[in-house]
């Protein structure tokens, strides 16, 4: 539709709107109801880790940094720990590495389901919210007996992980994720199936397939454009080598593509879980002994490492200088370029009710850019 | 692509899957255009900055990956911390993912980056101290001179004064005793 | 891809409807209250017989949350300093780092997470006496 007169009106699609991912306001300029220009501001939730982490010791500043993303806090746990490992020089037991690649994949089950959630809700479908919320409580109620908290775990730590599990976890796990596999065809029925949906999703933010890895996109902006890449087939740590996971991809670049990419990711990390409750170690010990908090030096060097989140790849940067403090911790999450250089090109010539559906599919996670 | 570097440049390997390469500022320009045009290494994935006060630089660290994922490398450099030498040419023509993260890097430590027209606030909002991010900010100053605490925590003892105190009194109360004898 | 309309895609939504006859999957609160867990970081406790008066959980805390206050009636000979831990709960973030640290194992936190009052003194906490 174009307005008779041409006007170009600005409205914020601002940092109070039921449809947006987080805090953060895009302003477009539109005519009629195309939007002509976009411009993302940020700035809401910027707590300054970054300055945080220079006053306190290394263990001092393990338990803030699972803050910093919240839908899904254990990549950042598990990068911290690994840097300092790294920077340290401590080998962790092959039971822990088997302990954190279940939290790691209990995490994303968690966070693909709330975004299911929010995906739909942006199409005007909240039945989905409802029904999913329930299914991440599930996996809540799990995590609150490992680690003592439901949402910030506080549970991987330079040199293993903090408790020992509870008598019958694995049980009750298999027991949470036949129920998750007995739900997913509602979910096809009521929503990936649905022909509204499709309707929508089909052909709207479309992203150029040619540019997509030059420019720096991650997980599923590239999957769902038929790229296979993923940090823990190229880039593997813990024990990612010996368990057995496809990477799903879809043709497309659409939301649509995005979203069947989510689906099927699903039904891998359940597989995957499956595997780490058959092949858990039984002996070992959980945690190294490592130096009293204002003995734990770590030496003047640099190092980078990267984790994939249930949005993409997350990386870390630390450089220490020879004291128990870290000279600095630079934090990447996959949200910075989707948000701002992607997003600026995919909302122009888009309608104005698009705007929220295309946010959700990219998964854009606002307290991860300005951290 | 890592054999034809070594040629010209002398190459760290930190681990099977991360290098690392120190560079002038003058050579910056010409050994992105190199790398970026020539091989694998095709997408900049992070810029990072640390501060070292104690040396006068701040050390830039542009963190490329190749087309696969599978590898990274980290090229450093140094530039002085005041003065006009603290800027650098913008990579915007030739990764346009760089455009938000040197706006970052300006808001946070103060380098300026030639030719990027997009240098203003990104998290804060009309800051006009020092940039937060340099290590002469100090926070704790900052805070203590913008706001108030609470009161009904003066009652907070030093536990080793405590401890000196007590046991300097129980000397004396032990001597008292003794004299009576 | 292309869109185009199918009798599954239309219809298949409807079976939704079946969830109305299904029992609700939330509880009736205050009435039924939700059963506690074992090893939640909820509020803490101190064991005042124990207690060394030491302050190395005012070393690692992070936030400055905890104050050393001196107590009125001594339960510990070994109590050198005279001192028992207080917690500002307006700065802690329950992260047990101090009852890790803690020599004779005397505080720790129990699964216990509701409190609430109008005087915001209050929530200057001081940990029960509980074993």
């Amino acid at each position: 539709m174009i307005a008779k007169d041409n006007r170009v009106i600005k409205i914020f699609h601002g940092p109070q709107h039921p449809g947006i991912t987080g805090n953060m306001s895009v302003e477009l300029d539109l005519v009629g109801e195309t939007i002509q220009k976009a411009r993302t501001h940020v700035g809401y939730l910027h707590r300054g880790f970054e300055k945080l982490i220079e006053r306190r010791t290394i263990i001092q500043a393990f338990t803030i940094v699972c803050r910093i993303c919240v839908p899904e806090p254990d990549p950042n746990e598990e990068n911290f720990a690994r840097a300092i490992e790294g920077l340290a020089g401590i080998e962790i037991s092959h039971r822990a590495k088997y302990i954190r690649v279940m939290v790691l994949e209990m995490a994303r089950v968690a966070a693909q389901m709330l975004w299911m959630g929010g995906q739909s809700g942006s199409v005007g479908l909240g039945t989905v919210a409802q029904w999913s919320i329930y299914d991440r409580d599930l996996i809540l109620d799990l995590f609150e007996e490992l680690t003592g908290g439901r949402v910030y775990h506080m549970y991987i730590y330079p040199g293993g992980v903090r408790r020992e599990l509870p008598d019958g976890f694995l049980e009750r796990l298999g027991k949470v994720l036949d129920h998750i596999e007995e739900k997913m065809p509602q979910y096809d029925a009521l929503f990936f199936e649905n022909s509204t949906f499709k309707k929508r999703a089909i052909g709207v933010g479309i992203i150029d397939k040619d540019l997509a890895l030059k420019e720096g996109l991650v997980g599923q902006a590239l999957r769902g454009c038929g790229i296979k890449r993923d940090v823990r087939k190229d880039n593997p740590y813990l024990v990612y080598d010996e368990l057995d996971f496809d990477i799903p991809t879809f043709e497309g670049c659409d939301v649509y593509a995005r979203a069947m990419v989510r689906r099927a990711e699903i039904k891998e990390s359940v597989k995957i879980l499956r595997q780490v409750i058959q092949k858990m170690p039984k002996e070992g010990e959980i945690m190294q002994k490592i130096p009293k908090h204002r003995k734990f030096k770590i030496p003047k060097d640099d190092i980078l490492v990267s984790t994939e989140s249930a949005r993409g790849e997350f990386n870390y940067y630390m450089a220490g200088d020879g004291t128990e403090k870290i000279r600095r911790m630079q934090v990447k999450g996959p949200s910075l370029i989707h948000g701002f250089t992607l997003l600026e090109k995919l909302l122009v010539n888009e309608e104005l009710s698009n705007v929220a559906m295309i946010m959700n599919s990219l998964g854009i996670c606002p307290p991860e850019i300005e951290r | 692509m890592i054999k034809i570097l070594k040629q010209h440049y002398e190459i760290e390997e930190k681990s099977r899957r991360l290098f690392k390469i120190h560079i002038k500022k003058e050579e910056f320009l010409k050994t992105l255009n190199f790398i970026g045009l020539n091989s694998n290494f095709i997408t900049l994935s992070q810029i990072t900055c640390t501060d070292w006060i104690e040396d006068e630089v701040f050390t830039l660290n542009y963190i490329l990956t190749t087309e696969q994922r599978d590898k990274n490398l980290m090229i450093a450099l140094s530039i002085p911390r005041e003065g006009k030498e603290s800027k650098l040419p913008t990579l915007l023509y030739l990764f346009p993912q760089a455009e938000v993260m040197e706006r970052d890097l300006h808001e946070m430590y103060g380098i300026e980056f030639i030719g990027n027209k997009t240098l203003f606030d990104f998290a804060l909002e009309n800051w006009n101290t020092t940039p937060p991010l340099r290590r002469e900010f100090d926070t704790l100053a900052y805070v203590n001179e913008q706001f108030d605490f609470r009161k009904g925590r003066e009652d907070n003892r030093d536990v080793k004064v405590e401890t000196k105190r007590r046991r300097a009194e129980a000397k004396k109360l032990k001597a008292k005793k003794e004299v009576k004898k | 891809m292309k869109f185009s309309l199918d009798i599954k895609g239309t219809i298949a939504p409807f079976t939704a409807v079946r969830k109305l006859f299904e029992h609700p999957k939330t509880i009736c609160y205050p009435i039924e209250k939700r059963e506690k867990v074992e090893g939640y970081r909820g509020f803490h406790t101190n064991i005042l017989a124990t207690c060394i008066g030491c302050a190395n959980c005012q070393d690692i805390c992070m936030n400055d949350a905890i104050d050393m206050i001196p107590i009125q009636d001594e339960q510990n000979p070994k109590n050198n300093s005279g001192c028992i831990p207080r917690i500002d709960y307006g700065r802690c973030c329950w992260c047990s780092l101090c009852t890790d640290v803690c020599p004779p194992n005397s505080l720790k936190l129990e699964s216990e997470s509701i409190w609430a009052s109008d005087n915001s003194n209050n929530f200057l906490y001081m940990p029960k006496d509980k074993r």
